[in-house]
């Protein structure tokens, strides 16, 4: 890869990178406080790389759950990637498998959105480029972690003025994908599902099922629409 | 936590969460899909950052427990709506929404 190449990988994974930073460093504190040691924590950040789960993982550590409890629990907030690792399919086909799937093993909520919509908007945008992406996020991930955990409750955050904008980097990436009515109508139905299930006490499956009534819907009033 | 205790949850939350990234893409790439398989992959970003989105602004126990908490995310979240309309940047869109939501936080 050319230096420009990896400077325009930079560039984009730059709020990511931030937000990561901003996110990790207070997951770090948690997770040492959970009896992590940093270098536990940078091993489970760059592995199993998920801000939502572990955050999860510490916090229900700390209230005294169940192992077997927390493994459902977050197992459950993990299925929302079914549906991102599906949406890469199409892109991918002519890449080697093993290549795709490091690829497809460091993708999140955030670098899936950066790297599809590069995908599908900027010529050339390949695997490589995409895989740049995902690692220097990873990277600033996992060595967020560490440092949190390192300086464990030494440290007093704003944890959820931090979180806000990872919430605002999800709002972006939203009105990027409204394009039209369809889709708008099934980021509607997406958000209302969510709400209920929320609301019915539903809270670990709830992005799961609410993005697959959104894809459900979209699909249906797609077809109604072309009639 | 012990290292044993740590070992055993690392190991099984890695393999749930690689056979979630890594299983459709498995399966699919490659592939001729059907065309309502396509629309359906198309549609998957827009329902899947409303879903995150609505799960990140939606607490009920939070709001019900104080209901002017919900007051500075959503007023913050309109400030970010407005960035992401005028500049489509994610760093702005970062830096603006926790901005506001810092000193709505204290304002209100």
């Amino acid at each position: 890869m050319k230096a420009q190449d990896l400077r325009t990988c930079l560039v984009l994974a730059a709020p990511v990178m931030l937000a990561y930073v901003s996110i990790g460093i207070p997951c770090g504190v948690i997770e040492a406080q959970a009896g992590l040691t940093p270098l536990m924590a940078l091993l489970l950040s760059a592995t199993y790389y998920s801000g939502a789960g572990q955050f999860m993982v510490g916090g229900m550590w700390l209230s005294g759950i169940p192992v077997v409890s927390i493994l459902l629990s977050v197992s459950l907030v993990t299925t929302r990637q079914l549906l991102y690792s599906a949406a890469f399919a199409p892109y991918l086909g002519a890449e080697r498998r093993g290549k795709s799937l490091a690829f497809a093993a460091l993708v999140t909520d955030e670098t899936f959105g950066v790297n599809l919509s590069q995908f599908s908007a900027r010529e050339g945008w390949d695997l490589a480029h995409a895989q740049a992406v995902n690692v220097v996020c990873m990277l600033s991930w996992a060595l967020a972690n560490y440092l949190g955990a390192a300086l464990g409750t030494v440290l007093e955050l704003p944890t959820d003025v931090m979180s806000f904008g990872m919430t605002a980097i999800f709002i972006c990436l939203l009105v990027s994908q409204l394009t039209d009515g369809v889709t708008g109508f099934a980021a509607a139905v997406a958000a209302s599902t969510v709400a209920l299930c929320k609301l019915l006490g539903f809270d670990g499956a709830a992005v799961f099922v609410g993005a697959l009534a959104g894809v459900a819907s979209g699909v249906v009033v797609g077809e109604v629409h072309a009639r | 936590m012990s290292r044993e205790t740590f070992l055993g949850l690392w190991l099984s939350l890695l393999a749930v969460m690689l056979t979630c990234r890594c299983l459709p893409l498995l399966l699919l790439r490659g592939r001729e899909l059907p065309e309502r398989v396509e629309r359906a992959l198309s549609l998957i970003p827009a329902a899947a950052f409303a879903a995150l989105v609505a799960n990140d602004l939606v607490k009920p126990d939070v709001y019900a427990a104080n209901p002017t908490a919900a007051l500075p995310v959503a007023l913050a979240s309109a400030v970010v709506l407005v960035v992401a309309r005028k500049s489509g940047s994610l760093l702005w869109c970062a830096i603006s929404g926790m901005a506001a939501y810092a000193l709505l936080g204290v304002l209100l």
